[in-house]
């Protein structure tokens, strides 16, 4: 008998990814790990990254849905509505759950500037869910930007009063998942990861090394210009977009490699600067997002 | 003996809904649709560079982030006194044809079908209600369609990445058109995805609207609203190409009229907000928040045309460009999303047709000291607006009003409800402990909002039960 020699597994983002999620559907359906509850709750913000995870293709979100985890709620999908969906959401109190929050926590007006239900008889807020939820959960996922530090929802002059889900569930840990919107993969990977061997090892600001360890700049096909110093000087040229405000240069996130909708395109294969969606931060330090500009004249500052 | 039900949250919708319904004898006499949710955007935009209003303002949405970046170009462009090539504009509105299509199949398929199917396959998506009237075989294979869409809405979005850099929240829709250029490759791409997905629209998708239609026939006198429509226009007035399909248009109490954008304008006497005075122009005063105002209850303005409410979306666009019979119901809205979107699939087409690789349609833009512009464009949604002003190149202005603002409105100082209150006046509601007619009635409209809902009845006590 001879030895079979396997050629070498791929190393890509995605081959990586595919291969812990299949992994786990194998798990629960040997019976090896137990599907956990998934509380999904929707914020002050667009409901964007349900409809990115929705886009996920490895795993795709079929899977998930009904091979990973039970999603016990969940805003954009589920099929309850009022006091009987609120219902539904109260009962896992009582159980083991991973809880998911996209969206900021509006702090405005005792949380009433987001209302995302009622029970008995009174306002459910935003803030009274994701302190109420955060309390008990086994882990506690804050997917895209809004939910990891207030996004676009806490953007100057913030009239809601909004902030992330750190913010009010300060001893918590959390793993933050930046993003505006969360890649599908982000969110799956790092859920696949959880149920599998626990947390995922994490940077000093919460994120899953697997996804947030290199600088988008260290692995853009664009670098060679960036150190030859050709830049572009308008949207759609094939160079370094760095002059045009590209923030690629201070975001850790992995972009270039992984690619968007099914590993097809991303922002700078557009010919557009990446504008910093997936950094602390987003989107008031990373303004002005376009600038033509290449020269900036600082006004008493 | 008149009872109030309230859903809160409207779930399957886009954002948070509140609904406050009163009935009589089993019938709606009365509603309140609530926005409750406030980011305040028009504030945000305010000192910031021009340029990032198209980036920015996509974050009002997750599922419809393109129709901003689509409304935002094209103020800008007037603005700036830009006319964009028509390559620029056909590749932009490729990119628009594909949230069409993802959000028409996601909107029927995740949001309005577990109204009325029994998707036994996860508890998630099972519904409350008792209302399921589909015979067993075509229930089991809408219910399996749920599934089967998934990969096709993913696909709606992969090609609009493909010209787009991502989605939502795409990077390509921008001043001039889009920011990259076509290459045969995408056009090849995307052009094998249309493909598979008009494939499922003519196979699966229109079928399964038109079944559901036979077995629910009374929600095609249900949820009629005012019966006025209005369009921006979609698709229409290339250079060579003509209208696609609608030009800008309105039906007021029945009979056709020219739309003149200078009859818009906002109320917001029954909204969270103050303001010099109740009724502006879109291009006059930003509001402020103020929740304490008496009166009011939600976040939604109430935009009116000529002092009246009017209906947008797929229905009202098919009606007033003539491809649908002057039917207005819950049913025909829903009926309408679906042949609406073999319609963009067939516009897609052509203008992939026209796309010619390698065209360049940037160029470096100069901001202009003063300027002021509008980009008004029909969405997946219906009519959307966009108006800002620029001062020392910044924005000093911006106001948005959304397709669901129309259709979401609050009342106003004329007695007038909101399209989708009023298309809730005199329905009869079988259970009033679970309602289905109510959400159903709504949905037809595709919400895109935010707000919360429950069903209260006073003095109901609600059991809790343990699930494991």
């Amino acid at each position: 008998m001879k030895p079979h020699i396997l050629p070498p597994e791929p190393m890509t983002n995605e081959a990586i990814t595919s291969r812990l999620t299949n992994t786990v559907i194998d798990n629960i359906n040997k019976g090896l790990i137990k599907k956990k509850n998934l509380v999904y709750l929707e914020l002050n913000g667009c409901s964007g990254n349900i409809i990115s995870l929705l886009n996920g293709q490895n795993p795709d979100f079929e899977y998930t849905l009904n091979s990973m985890v039970n999603i016990r709620y969940c805003n954009s999908l589920m099929a309850s509505e009022g006091e009987q969906a609120i219902e539904k959401l109260m009962n896992t109190l009582d159980e083991d759950y991973i809880l998911a929050v996209e969206g900021a926590v509006a702090l405005r007006n005792n949380g009433l500037y987001n209302v995302i239900g009622s029970w008995q008889g009174k306002p459910l807020t935003g803030l009274q869910a994701a302190t109420m939820f955060g309390e008990k959960a086994s882990h506690i996922l804050a997917v895209g930007a809004c939910a990891t530090h207030g996004g676009v929802s806490a953007a100057k002059p913030n009239p809601s009063q909004s902030v992330g889900l750190q913010k009010v569930l300060p001893q918590k840990k959390m793993i933050k998942l930046p993003g505006c919107p969360v890649h599908p993969d982000w969110f799956l990977g790092t859920l696949a990861h959880l149920l599998l061997y626990g947390e995922p090892e994490t940077d000093n600001m919460d994120r899953p090394l697997m996804f947030y360890s290199s600088l988008i700049h260290d692995r853009c096909p664009r670098r060679p210009f960036f150190d030859r110093g050709i830049f572009a000087e308008k949207l759609g040229d094939k160079t370094c977009l760095f002059k045009l405000g590209c923030r690629g240069p201070v975001t850790r996130v992995d972009c270039p490699t992984r690619q968007w909708n099914g590993h097809v395109n991303w922002p700078i294969g557009d010919d557009t600067p990446c504008i910093g969606c997936a950094q602390f931060g987003f989107p008031d330090a990373m303004a002005p997002f376009i600038s033509y500009d290449t020269t900036k004249v600082v006004k008493n500052e | 003996m008149s009872r109030k039900i309230i859903i809160n949250p409207l779930t399957r919708i886009s954002g948070f809904m509140e609904i406050d319904v009163t009935i009589e004898n089993n019938q709606v006499i009365e509603a309140k649709t609530k926005g409750n949710l406030f980011r305040g955007f028009e504030q945000m935009l305010v000192g910031r560079n021009p340029f990032d209003a198209v980036y920015f303002t996509q974050r009002i949405c997750g599922i419809c982030s393109a129709a901003h970046s689509m409304a935002s170009s094209l103020a800008l462009e007037d603005a700036l006194n830009i006319k964009p090539m028509e390559q620029g504009r056909y590749l932009r509105d490729i990119i628009h044809c594909c949230e069409f299509l993802q959000n028409h199949i996601r909107h029927f398929y995740q949001y309005t079908v577990p109204d009325f199917v029994k998707i036994e396959q996860n508890p998630l998506l099972l519904s409350d209600h008792d209302d399921f009237r589909l015979p067993k075989a075509i229930n089991d294979r809408i219910s399996q369609h749920y599934f089967d869409s998934l990969p096709i809405s993913r696909l709606a979005h992969q090609m609009l990445a493909v010209l787009g850099g991502k989605a939502p929240h795409n990077h390509g829709v921008f001043i001039g058109g889009i920011s990259t250029q076509a290459t045969a490759e995408k056009v090849v791409h995307i052009d094998s995805i249309l493909q598979k997905v008009t494939q499922f629209i003519d196979e699966k998708m229109i079928p399964d609207v038109y079944d559901i239609a036979h077995y629910y026939q009374e929600y095609f006198h249900l949820g009629k609203g005012y019966g006025n429509l209005l369009t921006y226009g979609s698709f229409n007035n290339y250079k060579d190409l003509g209208t696609l399909y609608v030009d800008p248009l309105v039906s007021k109490n029945g009979s056709l009229e020219t739309f003149d954008e200078k009859k818009i304008q906002e109320k917001i006497d029954y909204s969270w907000y103050t303001s010099k005075k109740s009724t502006n122009q879109p291009s006059e005063a930003v509001t402020e928040p103020d929740m304490d105002k008496e009166k009011a209850y939600s976040w939604v303005k109430a935009p009116r045309y000529d002092h009246l409410p009017f209906e947008v979306g797929p229905l009202a666009r098919l009606i007033l460009s003539g491809e649908y019979d002057n039917r207005i119901s819950a049913m025909d809205r829903t009926i309408a999303r679906a042949i609406e979107a073999k319609k963009i699939a067939e516009i897609m087409k052509i203008l992939l047709q026209q796309i010619i690789p390698g065209v360049d349609v940037q160029k470096k833009y100069e901001l202009p000291e003063i300027a002021a512009g509008r980009g008004l464009v029909d969405t997946t949604r219906g009519a959307l607006g966009h108006w800002l002003e620029i001062k020392e190149k910044k924005l000093s202005f911006y106001q948005i009003i959304t397709p669901s603002t129309w259709d979401f409105s609050t009342r106003d100082n004329n007695g007038y409800r909101g399209v989708a209150e009023e298309a809730l006046i005199g329905t009869p509601i079988q259970n009033p402990d679970k309602p289905a007619e109510i959400g159903r009635i709504l949905r037809s409209f595709d919400p895109c909002m935010s707000c919360a809902t429950h069903v209260y009845s006073p003095g109901r006590q609600v059991k809790t039960i343990k699930v494991f």
